[in-house]
C-alpha cells in the first residue's frame, strides 16, 4: 500500500509544481502584455489612487502640477492641478486617465508616480514593503516662472497670438524659458480633448520644439560661422547691386533694398541676402555651409532631449545643390527649416564661445521628504566653433544691434548681441524672428522668439517685427535681477 | 514521529503578525490589527500547547502549516473587508471561526483518540452524510450564486458538505481497509480491464453515486469534483490497481460530458474557461479580473494592501489566492503553495506510518481532500482548470470551511499520535511498557 501512497503524493506534487508554472506565466512571462490588455483597468486605477509628485519650476516653490485627493467609496482618488495653466502646458504636459500622458508627466512618470519607481532611499523601500500609496517623487524644473509667463503672455498678444520662444542659460544649458502659443488649459483637458484635437491652431502642438520653420535671416549666424571658418573677415568689403542672378533664381535684399559697398560686418548687420549669398557662393561653398550647419545641431533628431523634439535640417545634401540653393540657404529660405529650441542652442552656442551645453529642463528630483534622488549634471553636448570665431561673430552680432540700430532690442546697462529673421511663408505674411543674448562680453541668457506670421512689411524695416520685444523683454527681466 | 514544533510555531506567528502590523500602515488606524495579531496569536499557541500536552507523540509540524495559511487567510480576509466602505467586515466573523475551528480541534483531540471506533459506525457515517447534504434540499437550505450549498440553521449558516466530505473519506477508509483484499482479487474481465466482484464494489460505487448525484444537482461542481476524485484515489491506493483509476478517468471523462450537456452553469464556466475574453464584462469577468490582479503582482506583489484584487467579484473566498498572488507576488504565492506541499507531504508520512490499513486509509483520504481541494482552487483561479466554486482551506473566508479544515488536520493528528506512541513504545525496555 505504501508505494501507491508515494505515487499518489508524487501526483500532487506534481500538481503543485504545475501550479508554480502557471504563476510564472502569467506573473512573469505575459505580465506585459496582460498589463497592456484595455480590459485591464488595474493600471488606470493605480495611476489615480496614488498622488503623483510635484512639478515644480526652477525657482523651487511656484508649483507646476500637483495632486489633489478626493475622498471616494474606493478610496482617495487623486486629481491632477495644474496652478500655472497654459503657460506652461507645452513643457508639463498632461496626465488623463483617458487621453494618455504627455510632457514632462510621461517623461518623468517613473519618478512622479511613486508605485512603478524602484525604491531609492530608506524610506521608499520601508514604504513599498508596508505596500502603502507612497506619493511620487518631485521634479524640479530649470523653467524660470517669470520669463515663462511674460513670453507665453506677449506672444499671445501679437498679430497672430501663435509663436513661439525659448531662453537658455549659454553657461549651463538650462533652459529658462519654452513657450508656445496658443497652448491649452490642462486642468480640462477630458473636457476639451475633442475640440483641442479639432481646433486649426493646433494648441496642443508645441511650436518651441515640434514645429519647423524656414529660420531666414537668423541662419546667418550660421552662414557667417561658415565665412570665417572660410577666411572672410569682418571688415572685408563686399559689393551689393540690390541682386544676385543665379542660374534660374534672381536673390532680392528684403524689402528690395540695395546697400553699395558693405563690409562682411555691416552686410549682417544690416541683413544683406545678396552678400550673403555671394559670400555662400563664392567662399564658403556647400560642404562647409552644411558641415557648420551640422556642427550647430541641423540634422541632430535630440532623441536624448527630454521632450519630442522634431530636429531641424537643410533639406537635402549639399552635393545636390546648384547656386540657387545654396543662395537661398545662405540666408534660412528654401529648404531650411528649424524652430527657437534649434536657434535658440545655435544663438547659446555663439555666446559660450561656440561650445553647446546639454540643453536641460530638470534640475533635480527629490523625494517627497526632501531626499535628492537625481540631478543631472550639466555637460557640453558638442563644440560647434572654437572660441576666436564665436567671439568675432559676438561683436558681428553686437553690430547688429548697435550699427543696425535696434533700439527696441535694447537692455540699460548691458551690451546686446542678436540677429533678426525675416522668414518668407507664402502666400501669408513672414515669420518674425529674433535670437539674441545678454550681456555680450559676459553672455547669461540667449533667446529665440518666433512669432507665426507676424512679420510686417512696413517702411522701417526689420525693426517693426514683433519678437524684438519680446526678447527684450526677456533679456531685461532676467538681467535686472542682479547677480546670477 | 514525536516533533517539537515551537520554533516554527513561532515562526509561523511572527509571520502572521509583521502581516497585521502592516495593515497598521495600510489602515492607517493603530489598535484593530495588533487586537487581531494577539487574539491570533492566543488562539494558535494555546492550541499548539494543548496539542503539545495531550498528543506528545504526534505530528505536530502541521499545525505551524495551519498556522501559516489561517494567519495569512485572516490578514487578507482583513485587508480586503476591514473598515472599507461599502463592504461588510468578515475578518471578526473569521476571527470567531478559527477560534471555532480550534475549539473542534481539541474536541477530535481529546475525545477522538480511539478514532478506530469510528470505523465501527462507518455506516452510520453514509447515513450522516447524505443526511447533512439532503439538508440543503429541505426548507433550510437555499441558494448562493446559483449553487444550493447553504443550510440556515439560525444562528449559524453552514455548508453541509464541508462536514459530509469528512464523514464519508471516514466511510471509506473503513470499508475499503476490510474489503481491501478481496476487492483486489479480480473475478472476470471486461474489454481487457480485470473488473472486482461487485458483491464488494457495490456498496462503495452505490455511495460514491450517490453523494456525487446530489452534489451535481445542488450544482456544487468543486465539491462533486473532491466527492469523485478522493474516494478514487483511495480505492487506487487500497486495492494497488491502475484499472480502478482508468475506469475512474473514463467515468470522469463521460460524467463531465453528461453534466455538460445538461447543465447551463456547467457550460458557462467552461466557456469562461476556454475564451474569457469573448465577454470580458460578464461571465468571462471573474476569471479576467483573477489573472489581471495575479499578473499585477509580478515577481514580489504590489505590497500588502496595495493591490486591487478587490475587483475580483467573491475575492474573500475563492479567489484569496489571487490576493495572495496579487499582493505578495509569485515569491510569496509560491512559499504559500509550498506550505500546501508541505502539509501535504506530512499528511502522506502520517498515512505511510500508520500501523493499520484503515488509519492508512483514513489519513491518505483526508490528505488527497486536502491537497485535491487545494489544486482545484488555485488551478481554477489560475486559469489552469475550469473554475469550479470551492474554497482554499484554511485561508478562505467561510466558517464551514474553516472548521472543516481544523477538524480534517486533527484527525490526522490523532493517527499520527498512535503511531508515534507506538514507536515511543518500542524504543522502551520490555519492563517499561504499559
Amino acid at each position: 500500500m505504501n508505494i501507491h501512497l508515494r505515487r499518489a503524493f508524487y501526483l500532487f506534487a506534481a500538481g503543485f509544481v504545475a501550479l508554480v508554472g502557471m504563476l510564472i506565466y502569467w506573473q512573469v512571462y505575459a505580465r506585459e502584455s496582460l498589463a497592456n490588455n484595455p480590459n485591464n483597468g488595474l493600471q488606470t486605477r493605480r495611476s489615480i489612487e496614488a498622488p503623483r509628485g510635484l512639478i515644480l519650476a526652477g525657482d523651487g516653490k511656484t508649483v507646476l502640477a500637483r495632486s489633489e485627493g478626493h475622498k471616494t467609496d474606493g478610496g482617495p482618488v487623486y486629481e491632477r492641478i495644474y496652478p500655472q495653466g497654459a503657460a506652461f502646458s507645452n513643457v508639463i504636459g498632461y496626465w488623463s486617465v483617458r487621453y494618455g500622458a504627455s510632457g514632462i508627466e510621461i517623461a518623468e512618470n517613473s519618478n512622479l508616480s511613486g508605485v512603478t519607481s524602484d525604491p531609492a532611499t530608506l524610506d521608499d523601500l520601508i514604504n513599498q514593503v508596508r505596500g502603502g500609496r507612497q506619493p511620487g517623487n518631485n521634479v524640479e524644473l530649470t523653467l524660470d516662472p517669470e520669463l515663462q509667463r511674460i513670453a507665453y503672455d506677449e506672444l499671445g498678444q501679437t498679430v497672430t497670438g501663435r509663436g513661439s520662444a525659448m531662453a537658455i542659460d549659454p553657461k549651463t544649458g538650462e533652459i529658462l524659458a519654452l513657450v508656445t502659443s496658443p497652448s491649452y488649459d490642462p486642468n480640462n483637458l477630458d473636457d476639451d480633448f475633442p475640440e483641442l484635437i479639432q481646433d486649426p491652431a493646433a494648441p496642443l502642438l508645441d511650436r518651441a520644439t515640434q514645429s519647423l520653420y524656414p529660420p531666414g535671416s537668423t541662419f546667418k549666424l550660421i552662414t557667417s560661422s561658415a565665412a570665417l571658418k572660410a577666411g572672410v573677415r569682418p571688415s572685408d568689403k563686399f559689393f551689393d547691386p540690390g541682386y544676385l542672378d543665379t542660374p534660374g533664381y534672381r536673390v532680392f535684399n528684403y524689402q528690395g533694398k540695395d546697400y553699395g559697398e558693405l563690409t562682411f560686418a555691416e552686410a549682417l548687420a544690416f541683413s544683406v541676402n545678396v552678400i550673403f549669398a555671394k559670400i555662400a557662393i563664392n567662399e564658403v561653398g556647400p560642404q562647409l555651409l552644411y558641415d557648420t550647419a551640422r556642427d550647430f545641431g541641423y540634422g541632430d533628431p535630440y532623441d536624448d532631449f527630454i521632450l519630442p523634439v522634431t530636429g531641424s535640417g537643410l533639406g537635402y545634401p549639399p552635393d545636390q545643390w546648384v547656386e540657387g540653393n545654396t543662395a537661398q540657404i545662405a540666408f534660412g529660405q528654401d529648404r531650411v527649416s528649424s524652430n527657437v529650441f534649434e536657434m535658440g542652442l545655435v544663438t547659446a552656442t555663439v555666446a559660450n564661445d561656440g561650445v553647446m551645453m546639454e540643453p536641460r529642463l530638470v534640475r533635480e528630483v527629490r523625494s517627497p521628504d526632501g531626499i535628492i534622488i537625481d540631478r543631472p549634471a550639466q555637460s557640453i553636448r558638442r563644440r560647434s566653433l572654437d572660441a576666436g570665431t564665436a567671439n568675432t561673430l559676438n561683436d558681428m552680432m553686437q553690430g547688429v544691434i548697435t550699427t543696425g540700430q535696434l533700439t527696441q532690442a535694447e537692455v540699460p546697462g548691458v551690451e546686446v548681441a542678436g540677429k533678426t529673421g525675416t522668414a518668407e511663408a507664402p502666400p501669408r505674411e513672414p515669420h518674425s524672428w529674433f535670437v539674441s543674448f545678454a550681456p555680450a562680453d559676459d553672455p547669461q541668457i540667449a533667446v529665440a522668439v518666433m512669432v507665426e506670421n507676424g512679420g510686417e512689411i512696413s517702411a522701417e524695416g526689420d525693426a517693426a517685427t514683433p519678437s524684438i520685444p519680446i526678447a527684450q523683454d526677456l533679456m531685461e527681466e532676467y538681467l535686472k535681477r542682479g547677480d546670477r | 514521529m514525536t516533533q517539537r514544533a515551537t520554533t516554527p510555531m513561532i515562526l509561523a506567528l511572527l509571520i502572521t503578525t509583521l502581516g497585521f502590523a502592516t495593515m497598521i500602515f495600510v489602515q492607517e488606524a493603530a489598535s484593530p490589527p495588533l487586537i487581531y495579531g494577539a487574539y491570533y496569536a492566543g488562539t494558535l499557541f494555546t492550541l499548539y500547547l494543548g496539542i503539545r500536552l495531550w498528543l506528545p507523540h504526534s505530528d505536530v509540524l502541521l499545525l505551524p502549516i495551519v498556522t501559516l495559511l489561517t494567519g495569512l487567510g485572516l490578514v487578507m480576509i482583513f485587508r480586503l473587508t476591514y473598515n472599507i466602505e461599502g463592504v461588510e467586515n468578515l475578518a471578526t466573523t473569521q476571527a470567531i471561526w478559527i477560534l471555532v475551528g480550534s475549539g473542534a480541534m481539541l474536541f477530535i483531540v481529546l475525545f477522538f483518540r480511539n478514532y478506530s471506533q469510528l470505523f465501527n459506525y462507518k455506516y452510520l457515517m453514509v447515513i450522516a452524510a447524505f443526511g447533512l447534504i439532503l439538508m440543503t434540499f429541505t426548507p433550510l437550505g437555499y441558494e448562493v450564486n446559483g449553487a444550493r450549498l447553504w443550510v440556515d440553521l439560525g444562528p449559524v449558516n453552514f455548508q453541509p458538505s464541508e462536514f459530509a466530505r469528512i464523514a464519508l473519506t471516514i466511510f471509506f477508509a473503513g470499508y475499503l481497509a476490510e474489503k481491501r483484499d478481496v476487492m483486489a482479487a479480480t473475478s472476470r474481465s471486461f474489454m481487457g480491464i480485470q473488473l472486482p466482484a461487485i458483491k464488494y464494489f457495490g456498496p462503495v460505487a452505490l455511495v460514491w453515486a450517490g453523494s456525487l448525484g446530489l452534489l451535481i444537482f445542488e450544482k456544487d461542481l468543486g465539491s462533486s469534483l473532491l466527492f469523485f476524485a478522493v474516494p478514487l484515489l483511495m480505492l487506487y491506493v487500497a486495492t494497488g490497481r491502475t484499472a480502478y483509476v482508468i475506469l475512474g478517468s473514463l467515468l470522469f471523462a463521460f460524467g463531465s460530458l453528461l453534466t455538460f450537456l445538461l447543465f447551463d452553469h456547467v457550460q458557462v464556466r467552461v466557456e469562461a474557461w476556454l475564451d474569457p475574453w469573448e465577454e470580458p464584462d460578464s461571465t468571462g469577468f471573474q476569471i479576467l479580473q483573477s489573472i489581471f490582479n495575479i499578473a499585477d503582482g509580478g515577481l514580489t506583489g504590489t505590497g500588502l494592501g496595495a493591490g486591487f484584487s478587490q475587483t475580483i467579484p467573491e475575492v474573500q473566498t475563492d479567489f484569496i489566492f489571487s490576493t495572495v498572488a496579487s499582493e505578495l507576488g509569485l515569491v510569496g504565492a509560491t512559499a504559500v503553495i509550498l506550505a500546501f506541499l508541505i502539509f501535504t507531504y506530512r499528511g502522506t508520512k502520517i498515512a505511510l506510518l500508520a500501523g493499520d490499513d484503515a488509519s492508512k486509509l483514513l489519513a491518505f483520504g483526508l490528505t488527497a481532500m486536502f491537497a485535491m481541494q487545494t489544486l482545484v482552487i488555485i488551478g481554477g483561479v489560475t486559469k489552469a482548470i475550469p473554475l469550479t466554486g470551492i474554497t482554499l482551506p484554511f485561508v478562505s473566508y467561510g466558517g464551514s470551511s474553516v472548521v472543516g479544515s481544523f477538524i480534517l488536520t486533527g484527525l490526522l493528528l490523532v493517527i499520527s499520535e498512535r503511531s508515534g506512541r507506538r514507536e515511543a513504545e518500542e524504543l522502551l525496555p520490555p519492563e517499561d511498557r504499559p
